[in-house]
């Protein structure tokens, strides 16, 4: 901050360099040409001293220019201040960390991002936020990478729409033409702000006070919310809440289609929670899912039952059966009403040819764990007409489990991320369609793309007189409104959220804006101006610092210190620091009273016979949002492993029923809407019911999603899954509809997947021969700490072996606790500059990631379960690569790291082929990025490997060195965890841990020398740094998967 | 003393046999000549222009890929290898064991080792991901520090191995040819010819006292190839039998791959000579139907060696009890690429033992074929031991699949364009059948004197 | 080149009466002289008194040295100069040096060779020689031919020529060589 407000006299002396600075940065003379419109044509130089404060305003960002000129450095406008942790000075080539935040809709994240010389170039997870505790998704990951997307709007767009809205041609604006437009029409009156849940206190506020000024209303809706779980909640208690789910302290968690390791509601957040549970002990908990579709969550349950998807609400009826009427259990035990209500649900097991002792044994397990076991349901994979339902169900299990309160907290800190209601919305459609709305103001929201054309929303534009999109690109809603005012990146602007109740976080800039953007915030406050209403803030920056003091500070700390200190505070913390918040968070509040009057309307009429469509989101993808970014596209899916696509997942049974192969392309017929789509054999699917992922269809989000370059049958990456939905009185059809499937005659599509499924169907390989994994049950684990693992014969040399004096860098991968997310493979995309290849290449085995999560299926096709396996460069003592490589371009540390040296390789790939894991990468062709803004992304410490050499994991060697150099200059030494590679760092889990094994106290040589860990294909005698814990499974039936690999 | 029949049919005079086989090397071409010129050219083109691509592109062209990180590079870069071994074999061991027969195809013979050895060369270099950067294999002083390379790389053994099998082979080649270019000079009507072929010729004389040191240097090279021959393609198999991969890491791969060399270079003289016995029917004197027929029968007999190695590998592969080992050789046989397995098996197995037929043993159609059905055999050989054994090893989480691309056809039949032009090239310039040697065993065989008889038969030609 | 020297030389057309002719020239006290031949003619060493070829030294000394060098070349880069943990293999001379063998060999070999035959063209027949003078073209093909240098002490053209004739010579004659 000192650069900023010290001498600024020079600074605006430097500014002309500005243009220089940028030229040599973006050689692309189109930026250039914005770029120069942007100040030259700003009302910053027209008008100095109006009450916006410009010249404060222009001052600073001349100071910003000026650091951008010095050492291109674009830092941003306003005071923003690093992370607490760091020395806060610029100094180039090194890196500053700054604390924000992000809310990805519905997922918020505490993140620190790393800068360098202005540019941020990685996400970390805050360590210190409640709410994801350091986690980070793979997509959090992505979201750098998306501040650089060269697709990006470059500036504000006017639209001349045709009548039908179906084309538009859009000419560029000044931001000050656009404002006088929007303003004339603003004034008419009949405002609607349109967006999804913005979880910013701030931000709603000002909406609110917009609002007041010009009589708008404000539609929440969140295209993945979680309306069933509010209702549900309403209709049991109430109160209409989405809880925030204890993980950590349920000891048996029976999921009903609630991917909550995956997609539902906050993902990271439960994983981390989730794996707080799962420690290898007597106490580890037990996750059983009931689901239709093989979902993350289900790859990683103890117990997975599938059932038909129609039959969810059934099924968890039965489990109440079992524990109310069989049992005799809870104080409903007695009630007959309650009884009655069960009684049609007595062998739900029987029907759906489930193992009747998987119920009874859960009941008696939840029954035993009453009050530390937790019922969740709820995702858009539920069949619609069931989600209510299932939620008071689950609801009254919880309750009568006295959950509630417990591992179901609503009172302390809910969730609050989940504002959005569908009804607002189809509201508001009705509105527009009656001329009720005169100006529309849509908002991180895409309803063009997430709506189906059923639900009329695009006809009601036409009733409307000024449509205003506020999105990053003029993309599906953007070219058919009229007025295309984008908004910043996140990176690029202030805000704030409360992602959970009071915990506020904080969301700073880490970059200037890079294009003609202006914030949302500051829309709202011009128009707000020029429509006469005084607002007290010049800027939104200023506004967002007025809300915390007047609220916030007052709020919490009052009197402690100054706001300034506060501020700074909080600036350095990026999340609020409120006294005994986490005591209060680790508290439970008491029971709430569950209405039973809920439970007896809750009935699902008997759906017709046939197979169900359901949708569902997928762990990369999302809501498609960021379709454009190359990370999130080449990202393999956690439980299919394709990358590129996406697809009809179908049983195995329905396969071979309709014919079907891996890839061949049908024809999906849902809701009235027909869509071709290429075919995935999931196994472990129940046959009822085909999946089809959202995300995917962008026609109009830019270049890698919209026209991959490689042959994809169809524009876009992907088809538009969205489209099958359909409005039934006020309910949005999404899950659950009839589905005609129709075989399009040998027309094939290939699927880009990164680990060849058609493996697991291979009868000749067996993981039982390999022992590659180890896992075993808990109660063999109980019995036995090495249980699961290959036992053989000690292994010799024949050679004195090198010692390693001072520093040997190790890890291990515990497996009980990796969920297999997936998101260490963005973060060490994002760390070490590994580019994505394209749809094709990946097709011909050519992908880049460094680490890789391994998927290995267990047991019949019909109900496999599911190993993962993170596999990276295992570091070998004994590396087979190195002895091969006849020009020494790979060789052993002294701390026993593997090194590659990619200036001496030559490419000869024998170390690959030497691998015994396969972990190496070669650069096929040049994947070098000189796009002008992506190259940006990259990660200086890292060298950009060039074509035709080998590449593979380092164990993120330039963070060992920074970190060791840290250490020199502060003069101490070395410190377990100081060093964090990416991948470990982003580990929702907390699965990886890394350091010296030298240092016997060190976390990681606790774990290297513990009876759990082993080392895969030990009989190659490699010696790797690696070393894996066995995976434990704690099922339902023992005898299920009681089972004892190696032993021999 | 046991009558043998004679090397050389239709009693030639010493003045005939130079006439005859200078004849090729001082009229002018043939149209068949030339039309086979033509094609070798055009053949050449194609890969000459693959080779550009996949330089200036990246090794992506091809099919190789994450894990299979050898492919048709490697693959035709040991089937020419192995094609090589045939000439010194004949003109090095079947000297030392005084095997007469030899001089007839000797030359051809050598020649085509160094033309073989010369295309399997470019192999290696293409195949790595910076060609340009080839020299960094060389052990050379340089000043980035202590910067040398790695003795224990089987690839670099293999550089040494390859670079000393082709100067040798052709020093070995060029003074064989010495005292022929020598004839030719002195045959030489036109100027240029004599003093090409006087500098080719270093101005040989045929004293005497010369020829003593001749033989002599002779004799040492044919003892030091011989050694050198073996240790080629054992070296060649140690890339794979010293690495840890499944079905690569075979102690039967030296001995296995010097029987498949041999098996195919004879195949590939065979293939050539029944050409050279079409293209110049003058030859059919010197390259006779026996000297075939006995290059068939090593083709059998080698052909056997290699079934029997394949069988042992199996045999192996259960014995060992290593599951990873033997999931590799059930793989081959019954996985994906079945074909290929089959392909080899058949063509290096079954289709030589026709030759147990003498009818077969001296057809030349017949032979023809057969040695066509050798060579394409042992290619697959070699892709059958990189693909198979790559595609599918330790984790099935990357385990991958192989399917060619224009480039791998490009660079594979490419390269027999550059071997033909090489070898046509030759046939027109060099003395086809080493002169000097053939006129000692002149009178082998012949009846009429046997004194002749016996001096040819004590004594190596 | 030395300039060239008179010499008298006959011309065979028959293998087994050049070597005959070649006994007697030398049992007839002649010391310099030399038989050309189209072909190594067997017996004729024995029949001129030509001892064995000195070329096999060369060939040994020679593998010995490349040996040596390669020897020395591996172990020093592999083990002083450049000590680096290649795959965890180790540096001492014992331990490391099985996985130098086929380098030490291939050198060994290509050193014995080269040096054989430089040996045989440089030196023992001292090539190359530029247009040396050539006595009969069909001596490199199917004729054969004795001479004796001018040097000889009992040289006389006459002498000789008419010996030449007794012994078979088809024709005889003074020539340069």
């Amino acid at each position: 901050m000192s650069e900023i407000t010290e001498n600024n006299q020079t600074q605006q002396n430097k500014s002309e360099k500005l243009w220089v600075g940028l030229e040599h940065y973006y050689d692309d003379p189109k930026f250039l040409e914005m770029a120069q419109k942007e100040f030259l044509s700003s009302p910053l130089s027209s008008e100095p001293d109006s009450e916006f404060g410009r010249r404060e305003f222009l001052k600073l960002m001349g100071a910003s220019i000026a650091l951008a000129s010095t050492s291109c450095i674009r830092r941003p406008a306003n005071k923003i201040v690093p992370y607490v942790k760091r020395p806060d000075e610029v100094v180039p080539g090194v890196a500053n960390y700054y604390a924000t935040s992000w809310l990805d809709n519905g997922q918020g994240f505490g993140m620190v991002i790393k800068t360098r010389e202005g540019r941020p170039i990685k996400a970390e997870g805050l360590l210190e936020h409640p709410v994801n505790r350091g986690g980070l998704s793979a997509r959090a990951q992505a979201h750098v990478l998306s501040v650089y997307d060269p697709d990006r709007a470059r500036g504000p767009k006017k639209n001349i729409v045709n009548e039908k809205r179906t084309n538009s041609d859009s000419v560029e604006v000044t931001w000050e033409a656009a404002d006088k437009e929007v303003i004339e029409q603003l004034k008419k009156g009949k405002v609607r702000i349109l967006s999804g849940t913005l979880a910013s206190p701030s931000t709603e506020s000002l909406i609110s006070e917009f609002s007041r000024a010009f009589g708008a209303k404000h539609i929440v809706w969140d295209n993945l919310g979680a309306d069933d779980v509010k209702e549900g909640q309403a209709l049991c208690y109430g109160q209409e809440a989405v809880p925030r789910y204890r993980f950590d302290k349920a000891k048996t968690v029976v999921s009903f289609g609630a991917d909550f390791l995956g997609t539902y509601l906050s993902p990271v957040e439960f994983t981390k929670l989730f794996a707080k549970s799962r420690h290898a002990g007597p106490l580890m908990s037990q996750l059983v899912v009931f689901e239709s579709l093989y979902s993350l969550t289900g790859a990683n349950a103890d117990t997975r039952v599938s059932v038909a998807s129609d039959q969810l609400f059934a099924s968890l009826m039965g489990l109440i059966h079992e524990i109310v009427v069989v049992n005799k259990k809870s104080s409903y035990a007695g009630n007959a009403e309650v009884q009655k209500w069960l009684e049609p649900y007595a062998n739900v097991a029987v029907n759906n040819g489930v193992s009747s002792e998987i119920f009874s044994q859960l009941a008696q397990e939840l029954w035993k764990n009453r009050g530390e076991s937790l019922i969740i349901s709820g995702g858009l994979n539920i069949p619609t007409k069931q989600a209510v339902p299932l939620q008071i169900a689950t609801n009254f299990l919880n309750s009568l489990l006295d959950n509630d309160g417990k591992t179901i907290d609503v009172n302390i800190s809910p969730n609050k991320t989940y504002k959005g209601s569908f009804k607002a919305l189809a509201l508001l459609i009705d509105e527009m369609k009656n001329g009720q709305v005169s100006t529309l103001i849509i908002h991180r929201s895409n309803p063009i793309y997430s709506l189906p054309v059923s639900s009329g929303f695009q006809e009601a534009l036409n009733k409307v007189g000024l449509v205003i999109y506020t999105g990053d690109r003029n993309d599906e809603t953007g070219r058919i409104s009229n007025m295309f005012l984008p908004d910043h990146h996140s990176l690029e602007n202030w805000g704030d959220g409360e992602f959970q109740k009071q915990v506020y976080s904080i969301q700073q800039p880490t970059i200037r804006p890079m294009f003609n953007t202006r914030a949302f915030q500051d829309s709202l406050l011009t128009w707000m101006s020029l429509g006469g209403s005084k607002s007290a803030a010049k800027d939104w920056h200023d506004y967002l610092v007025n809300y915390w003091k007047s609220n916030i500070y007052g709020q919490w700390t009052k009197g402690a210190k100054s706001f300034e200190e506060f501020w700074v505070d909080v600036l350095q913390r990026g999340v609020m620091d409120v006294s005994n918040l986490s005591a209060k968070r680790s508290a439970t509040s008491g029971a709430r009273p569950f209405s039973l009057g809920a439970l007896k309307n809750s009935k699902v009429e008997a759906a017709p016979p046939g197979t169900k469509l359901l949708m569902y989101s997928k762990v990369g993808m999302g809501d498609g949002s960021m379709a454009n970014i190359s990370w999130i596209q080449e990202f393999p899916d956690p439980v299919t492993k394709i990358t590129w696509d996406n697809y009809l997942t179908v049983s195995e049974e329905f396969a071979s029923k309709n014919g079907l192969k891996e890839g061949s392309l049908v024809e999906v017929t849902a809701n009235e809407y027909v869509e071709a789509l290429p075919v995935h054999i999931q196994p472990g699917q129940h046959s009822n019911a085909v999946g089809v992922a959202v995300g995917y269809g962008r026609r109009f989000a830019g270049k890698i999603a919209s026209e991959s370059g490689e042959e994809v049958s169809n524009r876009s990456i992907g088809q538009n899954a969205f489209l099958f939905a359909k409005l039934e009185n006020d309910q949005w059809i999404r899950s659950g509809m009839t589905v005609k499937v129709t075989v399009i005659e040998d027309k094939f599509h290939p699927l880009a997947c990164t680990q060849g499924h058609h493996m697991l169907r291979d009868k000749k390989f067996e993981v039982k021969d390999r022992n590659i994994i180890a896992h075993t049950s808990l109660t063999e684990f109980l019995k036995n700490k090495k249980a699961g693992i290959h036992q053989h014969g000690e292994l010799k040399s024949i050679w004195p072996e090198h010692k390693y004096t001072g520093h040997k860098w190790a890890m291990v991968i515990d497996s009980n606790s990796c969920t297999g997310c997936s998101a260490c493979v963005v973060a060490c995309q994002s760390e070490n500059n590994i580019p994505a290849v394209g749809k094709r290449y990946v097709l011909e085995g050519r992908e880049m990631h460094w680490i890789r999560i391994d998927r290995y299926y267990r047991g019949d096709p019909e109900a496999p379960e599911t190993l993962y396996q993170p596999m990276l460069c295992q570091h070998c003592d004994n590396a087979p690569c190195e002895t091969v490589c006849p020009v020494v371009a790979t060789s052993h540390s002294s701390e026993g790291l593997n090194e590659m040296i990619y200036n001496r390789c030559v490419g000869t790939r024998y170390c690959s082929n030497n691998c015994p894991y396969k972990v190496r990468r070669f650069n096929w062709f040049n994947y070098l990025d000189h796009n002008d803004t992506l190259k940006l992304a990259y990660n200086p410490e890292v060298t950009v490997r060039s074509r035709g050499v080998m590449e593979k994991c380092t164990f993120c060697v330039q963070r060992i060195k920074e970190a060791k150099q840290t250490a020199q200059d502060k003069k101490v030494p070395l410190a377990d965890g100081d060093i964090r590679t990416a991948c470990q760092q982003s580990c929702p889990a907390d699965a990886i841990s890394f350091g010296d094994n030298n240092d016997k106290g060190s976390q990681v040589s606790q774990l290297f020398n513990s009876d759990r860990a082993s080392v895969v294909l030990e009989e190659l005698y490699a010696k790797p740094a690696i070393k894996y814990l066995t995976k434990i499974k704690n099922p339902l039936m023992a005898q299920v998967s009681s089972h004892q690999e190696g032993g021999h | 003393m046991f009558t043998r029949d004679q090397l050389i049919t239709g009693n030639k005079t010493l003045e005939q046999i130079t006439n005859d086989i200078c004849e090729p090397v001082e009229t002018v071409p043939t149209i068949k000549w030339v039309a086979l010129m033509l094609g070798a050219n055009s053949t050449l083109l194609i890969f000459v222009s693959t080779l550009i691509m996949i330089i200036g592109l990246g090794m992506g062209l091809m099919a190789v890929n994450h894990p299979i990180g050898w492919g048709t590079d490697i693959i035709t870069f040991v089937f020419w290898i192995g094609i090589g071994h045939a000439g010194t074999l004949i003109s090095a061991i079947l000297f030392l064991f005084r095997q007469k027969w030899r001089t007839s195809i000797a030359r051809s013979a050598e020649a085509m080792t160094v033309f073989a050895v010369m295309t399997a060369g470019i192999f290696p270099l293409l195949h790595t991901g910076r060609p340009w950067l080839g020299y960094w294999l060389l052990p050379y002083p340089n000043q980035r520090g202590p910067l040398w390379i790695n003795f224990r790389s089987p690839l670099l053994w293999d550089v040494f191995a390859v670079s000393t099998y082709m100067t040798v082979s052709v020093v070995f080649w060029y003074v064989g040819m010495v005292p022929d270019f020598a004839t030719l000079r002195d045959r030489a009507k036109n100027k240029i010819r004599k003093i090409a072929y006087g500098a080719l010729s270093l101005g040989w004389r045929g004293t005497a006292r010369n020829w003593s040191h001749y033989e002599m240097t002779y004799l040492l090279l044919a003892g030091l190839s011989t050694p050198l021959v073996l240790s080629v393609h054992t070296i060649v198999s140690f890339d794979f039998a010293v690495s840890q991969l499944p079905g690569w890491h075979t102690t039967i791969f030296p001995p296995y791959f010097v029987a498949g060399a041999i098996f195919s270079g004879f195949g590939m003289v065979v293939t050539l000579m029944t050409l050279v016995r079409i293209g110049f029917p003058k030859f059919k004197d010197y390259v006779t139907i026996n000297h075939m027929e006995v290059m068939n029968k090593i083709i059998m007999t080698t052909g056997l060696m290699v079934g029997y190695a394949y069988a042992t590998e199996f045999f192996i592969a259960w014995y060992s009890g290593n599951p990873f080992e033997s999931f590799v050789f059930i793989n081959r046989a019954f996985g994906p690429y079945a074909w290929s397995y089959w392909i080899m098996v058949t063509c290096n197995v079954f289709i030589p033992q026709l030759f147990w037929w003498k009818s077969i043993r001296r057809s030349i159609p017949a032979m023809f074929v057969i040695s066509i059905c050798v060579n394409i055999g042992m290619w697959f050989e070699r892709f059958v031991i990189v693909v198979t054994s790559l595609h599918r090893d330790f984790l099935p989480a990357n385990w991958g699949d192989f399917i060619f691309t224009w480039a791998d056809f490009g660079v594979l039949f490419g390269s027999f364009g550059f071997f033909l032009t090489l070898f046509l090239l030759y046939l027109r310039l060099a003395p086809a059948i080493s002169i000097a040697e053939l006129k000692p065993v002149l009178n082998v065989g012949r009846d009429n004197n046997g004194h002749d008889a016996s001096s040819g038969g004590t004594h190596h030609g | 080149m030395a300039k060239n020297k008179k010499v008298t030389v006959g011309i065979w057309e028959d293998e087994h009466k050049l070597i005959e002719a070649a006994r007697k020239t030398r049992e007839a006290g002649f010391k310099i002289f030399d038989a050309i031949t189209p072909y190594p003619v067997h017996g004729i060493e024995e029949a001129m008194g030509i001892k064995r070829s000195w070329i096999p030294y060369i060939c040994f000394s020679f593998g010995i040295l490349g040996c040596t060098f390669a020897v020395w070349l591996t172990n020093y880069v592999a083990e002083t100069e450049w000590p680096i943990n290649i795959g965890g293999k180790p540096l001492t001379l014992w331990a490391a040096s099985p996985g130098f063998m086929p380098i030490i060999f291939e050198v060994s070999v290509l050193f014995a060779a080269l040096s054989s035959v430089a040996a045989l063209l440089f030196v023992a027949c001292d090539l190359p020689k530029i247009n040396p003078p050539i006595i009969d073209p069909a001596l490199t093909s199917h004729k054969f031919a004795i001479f004796v240098d001018e040097a000889d002490a009992s040289y006389n053209t006459a002498k000789i020529q008419q010996q030449f004739k007794e012994w078979g010579a088809k024709e005889t004659r003074e020539t340069e060589f």
